[in-house]
C-alpha cells in the first residue's frame, strides 16, 4: 500500500518535471527527426524521473497545516495557541511592532524572505533581518512615502515619495532620484527583467529598467486613479485596477494592455496572483472578492466582503484583510477558497498592507500602527531551492547571484502572457496597420516611382518642356494623394472619439459648465 | 636462305660441341635446347645413343627437334684447336684461359683480323679505322628476292598452290627460333580440338560488365559497414576522441621535457643552472645581490653605448621627418624618376651597361673640359665680385655647379685597389705604382692558370685516350705497360696540379679581398679620396648658406648629405615662395568668408574698409540673433500657450503626447495639480453608476479599430440621382452585396476572436512588434509539424531547472571531438 503510495506520488512528480506531454511521433514520417526527438523524448523522461527523485529524497521537509479535530474548526485557533504549540525559532516570528507616529505602514520582503522593508507613510524607511530581528537600517525622509520595494537584492529600495521615486541603498544613502515617474502611488519590481514599474497620480504606467536607466515604457492607462499595481510572479505581466472596476494587464513594450477585465462593478482596492500564475484574486469597493482563472477569464467564486489588501502565499494561502481584521482562506482543490485562519489585531489599527514571507509560515502585516508578524501554518513553501532564492545566503554567494541574474536579465520585450510561447511558432499574423515611418517610406516610394516615369517623345508640341513639366507634377501629386487621404481619415476617427468623451449622459447634461465648453 | 640456315646450324653444332667439350663453355647458349625436365626425361628414355635419337627426332618426335650436326671436320672450328695431337696432356683443374673473350671464336678471330687490317689501313692512309668499317656490316643482310614478302608480293609457293596460307606456312620461317616448338605445340593442340573462339567484346561493353562485378563486389564489402553506419547515424552524440592521446596538457609538462640542445641554449642553461646562481638562490639573498654586481665601466660603457645608438636613432628619424616634409613635387618626381630608373638598372643589365657609358662620357668630357669648375665667364665674374657678397640663390647656384665638378671628377677607385687599408694618403702614394705591381702579380697568375689548365688537360686526355686496338701495341703485355706508365703520369700530374693550386692559393691570400671588392663593385662605381677631400669643401660652402644641424657628420653620410643640401635649397625657395602667397591668399580667403555675410546685409553701405565691415557685419549678426532668440521665445510662449489650451480643451490621445507637458525633465501634470473641474468631480462622483456600460463601449471601440466596420455604401453626391427612378432605385445592387460580404466577414472575424464570448474581458489582438523576434516566423527544417516543433522545446535544459546528473546528456553536443585532432575514417570493427 505504501509502495504504490510512493510510486503514485513519485508518477505526480515526474509529471510535473516533465512539463507536459510529449508530442505523438507515431505519425512522424521523417525517421530521422523521429530518432531524434525519441532521443530527446527519452532524455526529458530520466531527466524528469531524476528530478522527481530529488525532490523527493532531497525535499523532504513538508509543509504543515491547522488539523482540526471532530468539531473544532481551524479559524477558531488564535496567534497565543499556535504559539504554545511551535517551536521557539517558530515563535520568534510573531511579533507585534508599535511605531504610532509614522504609520501606516507597507511592507515588502525579498525574495528569500529574509529581510523586510517597511516604509511609513509620513517618512519611515527601515530594513529589517528576519533571521535576527534587528533593523539593518532605519531612517526617516521627512516626506509621504507612498510605496517602498526591494529591487533585486536586500542592498537596493526603491521608495514612492511625495513627488518622486528615489532608490536607496541600504545604508540609507540616496543613489537616484527617478523624476521622470511623478508622484508614484504603487510600485513593483521585475527581477528577472531588472524594470521598475510604477503607475503614479495622473495614471501613468512606466518602466524604467534599473541597469541602464532607460524608461522602457511610459503609457497613459486612461480609466482613472490607481493605487493597485500587482505583479504576476508567473509570466511577469503587470497588472493595474482602477476604479471603473477594470484590471488591465500590461506588458513593458505594448501601450495598450494585453488583457482588460471588468472584475468589479466599482473600483478595485486589491489583486494578488497566485504563485502558479493561473489563479488572481481581486477585490473591489463592491464588496466581492473574486478568483479568477486567467486560462479562461473567468470567475471560479465571488465571496462576499471587503478587501484593503490580498496575498496570495507560496502554498496558495489567500490572506485578505480589512480594517483591523485579516482572514486566511485555503483550498483543497485551487478552485474553492474556505476559511482557514482569522487575525484581529488591536482594535482602530488599520491595515495597510499583508504579505506572506517566502520561505517560512508567516504573514507580515503592516498597519496604521507599524507591522506585525503572525503565524500561517502551511503558507510557506518549507524547501528553498539556493538556485532561486536563499534565505540564508552569504555575501559572497549574494555577489555571485547578482552577477549571474544579470548577465540572465530579461529583456522587456520577453513578457508574455504565456512565457512559454517564447521560442514558439508565431500565429499567422493578421493584416497590420503601418506605422508612420512605413508610410512616410512607401509615400516616398511613390514619389520616386512618378518622378521617375520616362516621358515619352511626342511631335507638334506636345513635349514642350513646361508641359513635361506639368505632366509630372501632376503624377507626383497622384502619387501622393493615396497618403494623404488616409492621413485625413485618421485624424476624423480621432476627433469623433473626442465627441464621443465629451457627451454625457442625460442625467448630467445640466451640470454641464459652459465655461469649459 | 639456305646459306643463313647452314650457318645457324654451324652455330648450333657449335654450341653442342661446346656442351660436349667441357664445363668451361657451358654459359655458350645460341642455338634451341630442352628444357632441363625433359632432357631428363630422354636421357632416361635412351640412354646411349644421343646424336641418333636427335637426328631420328627430325621426322617423327615432335617433342624436341634438332638439326642434324656437320661433321667435325667440315666446320671449320678444328683450326681453334692445336693442330697438334697431344692426347695425353690434361689440364690442371683449376687452369683458366687467359683471353677468354679475345680468341674463342672463329668469327672473333675474324674480327681480330679486320680489326689488324684495319689498324695497317690507318697507318698507312691515316685515315681514322671507322672509314673502312662501313662495308663490314652490311654483309649481315641477305635479299631472297626482289621484293619483300607481304601480302602484295605472295611468295611463289602461294601463288604456286591451291592459294592459301596455311598455319605451317607462316610457322616454317620461324623454325630454329627460340619458342618455335611451344607455338608449335600450342598450333597442334588447337588443330586438334577444334573450337572456335568468340572475338573479345567491345571495350565499352567489356567495361560495364567490370564495372558490373565491381560493383557487386563492392556493394558486398560495403554491407559489412552497415550496421556501424547505422548505428553513427542513430546515435545521438557521436565520439571522436576516445582513443587519441594528445600527449602534453599543459605548459609546464612540456616546459619540463627541454633539454638544451643548441650551442646558445647550453651557454644560457649553464648560465642559469650554474651551481653558483642555484647556491645563492638556496642561501639567502644577500649573495644573489652580490652576483648582481656590476663594475662602473660597464656600466658607463652601456651608457654611452645606448646613448650613441639613441644619438642615432634620433638623427635617423629627424632626417627621415625632414625628407618626408618636403612638399617640393619636382623633387618626389625627381626621386621617384631615379628609384624607377635604379629599378630598371636591377633588372636590366643592358640598361646598367647604358648608363655606366653614359657617365663614363660624361665624366671623361668634364676632365677634359673642366666645364663646371667656374670657368665660365659668370662664375668668374662672381668670383671676382666675390662670393659672399652675392644673394642665396646664386650662391646655390655655384656651389652647385662646384658639386657637379666634384662629382663628375672625382677619382674612381681601381678594381684592384686594397679598399681594407684605412689610410688615404698611403694608397694614394701607392696608386701609380699599384698598376704594375698588378700587372706583375696578374702575369704570375696568369702562367700559374695555364699550368694548371695544361695538367687538367694531360689528366682529362688519360681518361680519354684509348688504348690501340690493333698492333703490336694493342697486344696484352704492351698495354699492360702502358697502363702503368700512365699510373706515374697521372700521379706525377696530380702532385704538380696540387702544386699549382697551393701556390694559386697563397697568391689569392692577399688576393681574396680584392676579388671580392670586385663582386662588390660590379653594381656601380666606387669613388675614393677624391670624394672625400672634395665634397667636405662644397659643403662648407653650403653650410655657410644654410645652417646645418649636425656639426659632426658621419663620413657614410657624405653622399646623402649632397642630396640633402640640395633638397634644402629646393625647399628653402620654397617656404620663401609659400611666405609671398600666403598673405594674398589669406586676404582672398577672408573675403570670400565675408561675401555672404555682407550680401545678407542690405543697409549696411560698402564703401568702408573690409575691416569695419567685419566688425559691423558682426554686430549685426548678433542684432539679429537677439531678434531671433526674442521670436523664438514669442513662439515658444505661443506654442506653450496653444499647448495649454489643448490640454484644458481635450485630453490628449496617446501617451506618447506627453513629452510636450514635459518641461526640462519634469513633470508638469504631477506637479501643478490642478483642482479637477466640475465635470470631473461629476464623473468621479458618479463614477461606479454604469460601469458595464463603458465597459462595453470601450470593447465595442477597440473591436472597431482592431476589425473596422465596412463603409457604408455611397454613391458621389449628384450620380445616380437625377431621376425619380433612380432614387427609386437605390444603390446599385453589387455594392450592397459587397457590404453585405464585408460585414459578414468582419462578423465572422469577431467571432473568432478569443474574448468574442467573453463579455467581460478584451483581449488585445495587437501583436507586439518588439516581441515579434522572440518567436520563430517559419519552421525550423527538420519539422513539418508546428506541435513537434514546440514539445520539442517544452523543456528547459539550463541547471538550475535539471538535475545535475542530467544537464550533461541534455546538453551534449552532437559530435565530441578534441581540438586539434583529425578525425579518422570509419574503421571496421569485426565482432567475432
Amino acid at each position: 500500500m505504501e509502495i504504490q503510495d510512493f510510486s503514485d506520488d513519485i508518477d505526480v512528480k515526474v509529471k510535473k518535471y516533465q512539463r507536459g506531454e510529449s508530442a505523438d511521433l507515431e505519425g512522424l514520417k521523417d525517421k530521422k527527426l523521429k530518432g531524434q526527438l525519441a532521443n530527446r523524448e527519452e532524455l526529458y523522461k530520466k531527466s524528469a524521473n531524476a528530478a522527481a527523485k530529488a525532490e523527493k529524497w532531497l525535499m523532504q521537509t513538508e509543509s504543515g497545516l491547522l488539523e482540526p479535530e471532530g468539531i473544532e474548526k481551524t479559524w477558531r485557533f488564535s496567534q497565543q495557541s499556535i504559539a504554545q504549540e511551535v517551536d521557539v525559532a517558530s515563535r520568534k516570528n510573531q511579533f507585534d511592532i508599535i511605531l504610532p507616529d509614522l504609520g501606516p505602514y507597507t511592507i515588502d520582503y525579498t525574495s528569500s524572505g529574509r529581510y523586510m522593508l517597511t516604509a511609513g507613510r509620513k517618512g519611515h524607511l527601515a530594513i529589517m533581518d528576519m533571521h535576527t530581528l534587528k533593523p539593518v537600517k532605519d531612517f526617516q525622509v521627512r516626506e509621504t512615502v507612498r510605496d517602498a520595494v526591494f529591487l533585486h537584492n536586500e542592498l537596493f529600495f526603491a521608495a514612492a515619495q511625495k513627488k518622486y521615486t528615489y532608490i536607496y541603498n541600504r545604508a540609507g544613502t540616496e543613489l537616484h532620484c527617478l523624476k521622470e515617474h511623478g508622484a508614484v502611488l504603487k510600485l513593483q519590481f521585475l527581477k528577472n527583467h531588472f524594470l521598475l514599474s510604477s503607475i503614479n497620480k495622473s495614471s501613468h504606467l512606466r518602466f524604467q529598467d534599473i541597469t541602464t536607466g532607460q524608461m522602457v515604457g511610459n503609457y497613459r492607462t486612461a480609466l482613472g486613479r490607481s493605487d493597485v499595481l500587482q505583479l504576476n510572479p508567473y509570466n511577469s505581466v503587470i497588472t493595474s485596477g482602477h476604479s471603473g472596476g477594470t484590471v488591465c494587464m500590461w506588458k513593458p513594450t505594448t501601450s495598450t494592455p494585453l488583457i482588460k477585465i471588468l472584475c468589479h462593478h466599482g473600483p478595485v482596492t486589491a489583486i494578488s496572483f497566485h504563485p502558479n500564475g493561473h489563479l488572481m484574486a481581486t477585490a473591489g469597493m463592491d464588496k466581492k472578492i473574486k478568483i479568477w482563472d486567467l486560462r479562461t477569464y473567468k470567475t471560479l467564486q465571488t465571496l462576499p466582503g471587503n478587501a484593503k489588501t490580498l496575498s496570495f502565499s507560496q502554498k496558495g494561502l489567500l490572506a485578505a484583510s480589512t480594517g483591523s481584521f485579516t482572514q486566511i482562506l485555503q483550498t483543497s482543490d485551487s478552485s474553492n477558497y474556505n476559511r482557514y485562519m482569522i487575525h484581529t489585531m488591536a482594535k482602530g489599527y488599520q491595515i495597510n498592507r499583508i504579505q506572506f514571507r517566502p520561505y517560512e509560515d508567516v504573514l507580515g502585516i503592516g498597519h496604521s500602527m507599524g507591522f506585525s508578524s503572525i503565524l500561517v501554518p502551511g503558507s510557506g513553501e518549507p524547501n528553498f531551492d539556493s538556485w532561486v532564492a536563499n534565505p540564508f545566503e552569504t555575501v559572497k554567494e549574494r555577489r555571485e547571484k547578482e552577477v549571474r541574474v544579470l548577465l540572465d536579465k530579461l529583456p522587456p520585450e520577453s513578457v508574455m502572457l504565456d512565457p512559454t510561447k517564447v521560442g514558439n511558432m508565431r500565429e499567422a499574423k493578421r493584416k497590420e496597420k503601418k506605422t508612420k515611418a512605413e508610410v512616410e517610406e512607401e509615400k516616398a516610394a511613390a514619389v520616386a516611382a512618378a518622378k521617375s516615369v520616362a516621358v515619352k517623345k511626342k511631335t507638334k508640341g506636345r513635349s514642350k518642356p513646361s508641359k513635361v513639366a506639368r505632366k509630372k507634377q501632376e503624377g507626383i501629386e497622384n502619387a501622393k494623394r493615396g497618403f494623404v487621404e488616409e492621413n485625413e481619415g485618421r485624424d476624423k476617427k480621432k476627433q469623433k472619439r473626442i465627441t464621443e468623451v465629451n457627451e454625457l449622459p442625460i442625467a448630467l447634461q445640466p451640470f454641464v459648465s459652459k465655461k469649459g465648453k | 636462305m639456305a646459306e643463313t640456315k647452314r650457318k645457324k646450324t654451324l652455330a648450333s653444332t657449335n654450341s653442342l660441341k661446346r656442351r660436349k667439350g667441357g664445363d668451361k663453355e657451358k654459359n655458350w647458349k645460341k642455338g634451341p635446347h630442352l628444357p632441363n625436365a625433359l632432357q631428363k626425361q630422354l636421357n632416361s628414355l635412351n640412354p646411349t645413343d644421343r646424336s641418333d635419337e636427335e637426328i631420328h627426332s627430325d621426322e617423327d618426335i615432335d617433342v624436341y627437334e634438332y638439326e642434324e650436326n656437320i661433321p667435325e671436320e667440315e666446320s671449320k672450328k678444328n683450326r681453334r684447336y692445336d693442330p697438334v695431337d697431344n692426347f695425353e696432356y690434361e689440364l690442371p683443374k683449376d687452369f683458366e684461359d687467359e683471353d677468354v673473350a679475345s680468341d674463342d671464336d672463329e668469327e672473333e678471330k675474324g674480327d681480330s683480323d679486320e680489326e689488324k687490317h684495319a689498324r695497317m689501313l690507318q697507318d698507312i692512309t691515316g685515315l681514322p679505322g671507322d672509314a673502312f668499317e662501313g662495308k663490314k656490316k652490311k654483309k649481315d643482310v641477305v635479299v631472297f628476292e626482289a621484293y619483300p614478302e607481304s601480302e602484295y608480293n605472295p611468295s611463289r609457293d602461294v601463288l604456286d598452290g591451291d592459294g592459301r596460307i596455311t598455319v605451317d606456312d607462316l610457322l616454317n620461317p620461324l623454325h630454329g627460333k627460340p619458342g618455335f616448338s611451344k607455338i608449335r605445340k600450342d598450333v597442334q593442340r588447337m588443330d586438334k580440338k577444334s573450337m572456335s573462339i568468340q572475338p573479345p567484346l567491345p571495350k565499352p561493353q567489356q567495361q560495364k560488365i567490370d564495372r558490373r562485378s565491381a560493383y557487386v563486389y563492392s556493394k558486398k564489402k560495403l554491407h559489412e559497414y552497415e550496421a556501424l553506419v547505422k548505428k553513427n547515424r542513430e546515435a545521438p552524440t557521436i565520439y571522436f576522441d576516445e582513443d587519441i592521446d594528445v600527449g602534453y596538457s599543459t605548459v609546464g609538462a612540456i616546459a619540463s621535457e627541454f633539454r638544451p640542445r643548441t650551442e646558445f641554449e647550453k651557454k644560457m642553461d649553464s648560465l642559469i643552472n650554474g651551481k653558483e646562481l642555484s647556491d645563492a638562490h638556496k642561501g639567502d639573498g644577500a649573495r644573489l645581490l652580490e652576483l648582481n654586481k656590476v663594475s662602473l665601466e660597464d656600466v658607463k660603457e652601456r651608457q654611452d653605448r645606448l646613448s650613441k645608438m639613441r644619438n642615432l636613432l634620433f638623427r635617423h628619424e629627424l632626417k627621415a621627418k625632414r625628407i618626408k616634409h618636403i612638399k617640393s613635387k619636382t623633387y618626389r618626381r625627381l626621386l621617384k624618376k631615379d628609384k624607377s630608373k635604379a629599378a630598371e638598372i636591377e633588372m636590366n643589365p643592358e640598361a646598367a651597361k647604358e648608363l655606366a657609358e653614359k657617365e663614363e662620357f660624361k665624366r671623361a668630357e668634364e676632365r677634359m673640359t673642366l666645364k663646371h669648375k667656374n670657368t665660365s665667364k659668370w662664375a668668374k665674374r662672381i668670383k671676382k665680385r666675390g662670393v659672399d657678397v652675392q644673394d642665396d640663390g646664386t650662391r646655390a647656384a655655384i656651389s652647385e655647379q662646384l658639386q657637379q665638378h666634384a662629382l663628375l671628377t672625382r677619382k674612381r677607385n681601381s678594381m684592384h685597389d686594397d679598399e681594407s687599408s684605412s689610410d688615404d694618403s698611403t694608397e694614394d702614394d701607392d696608386d701609380d705604382d699599384d698598376i704594375s705591381g698588378d700587372e706583375d702579380d696578374a702575369s704570375k697568375l696568369k702562367l700559374l692558370e695555364n699550368g694548371k689548365n695544361r695538367t687538367l688537360e694531360v689528366l682529362g686526355e688519360d681518361d680519354d685516350d684509348d688504348m690501340p686496338k690493333s698492333g703490336v701495341l694493342s697486344l696484352p703485355f704492351m698495354v699492360r705497360g702502358q697502363k702503368k706508365k700512365k699510373e706515374a703520369a697521372e700521379e706525377e700530374a696530380r702532385l704538380a696540379f696540387q702544386d699549382y693550386d697551393s701556390s694559386l692559393k697563397q697568391l689569392d691570400g692577399d688576393e681574396d679581398f680584392k676579388d671580392n671588392a670586385g663582386d662588390s663593385l660590379s653594381g656601380r662605381k666606387v669613388y675614393g679620396v677624391a670624394q672625400k677631400k672634395q665634397v667636405p669643401q662644397s659643403k662648407k660652402k653650403v653650410k655657410a648658406n644654410t645652417d646645418n644641424y649636425f656639426d659632426n657628420t658621419d663620413s657614410e653620410e657624405d653622399d646623402d648629405d649632397d642630396d640633402d643640401t640640395m633638397d634644402k635649397h629646393g625647399r628653402t625657395t620654397y617656404t620663401q615662395k609659400d611666405v609671398n602667397i600666403d598673405p594674398n591668399i589669406l586676404r582672398e580667403e577672408s573675403e570670400i568668408g565675408h561675401d555672404p555675410l555682407f550680401k545678407s546685409f542690405d543697409d549696411i553701405d560698402k564703401d568702408e574698409g573690409p575691416k569695419i565691415e567685419y566688425e559691423v557685419s558682426l554686430s549685426a549678426t548678433n542684432s539679429l540673433k537677439k531678434k531671433r532668440n526674442r521670436k523664438d521665445c514669442n513662439q515658444i510662449k505661443g506654442k506653450k500657450s496653444q499647448v495649454a489650451e489643448v490640454a484644458s480643451d481635450i485630453e490628449e490621445q496617446h501617451g506618447d503626447d506627453d513629452d510636450d507637458g514635459m518641461v526640462d525633465g519634469i513633470m508638469t501634470s504631477g506637479m501643478d495639480y490642478e483642482l479637477p473641474s466640475q465635470d470631473d468631480l461629476i464623473r468621479r462622483a458618479f463614477a461606479g453608476d454604469d460601469v458595464e456600460e463603458d465597459f462595453e463601449m470601450s470593447k465595442q471601440e477597440i473591436l472597431n479599430e482592431e476589425n473596422p466596420e465596412p463603409e457604408k455604401p455611397v454613391l458621389l453626391p449628384g450620380w445616380g440621382q437625377w431621376t425619380h427612378i433612380q432614387k427609386k432605385r437605390g444603390l446599385p445592387s453589387w455594392m450592397l452585396a459587397e457590404h453585405e460580404r464585408a460585414k459578414k466577414k468582419r462578423d465572422q472575424d469577431l467571432n473568432r476572436r478569443p474574448d468574442a464570448h467573453l463579455k467581460h474581458v478584451i483581449i488585445s489582438q495587437k501583436l507586439d512588434k518588439k516581441a515579434e523576434k522572440l518567436q520563430t516566423k517559419v519552421l525550423p527544417y527538420p519539422f513539418k509539424d508546428k506541435e513537434h516543433f514546440e514539445r520539442s522545446n517544452r523543456m528547459p535544459l539550463g541547471p538550475e531547472f535539471n538535475p545535475a546528473t542530467t544537464i550533461g546528456s541534455l546538453n551534449r553536443p552532437d559530435v565530441v571531438k578534441k581540438p586539434g585532432v583529425s578525425i579518422k575514417p570509419i574503421k571496421l570493427r569485426k565482432h567475432h
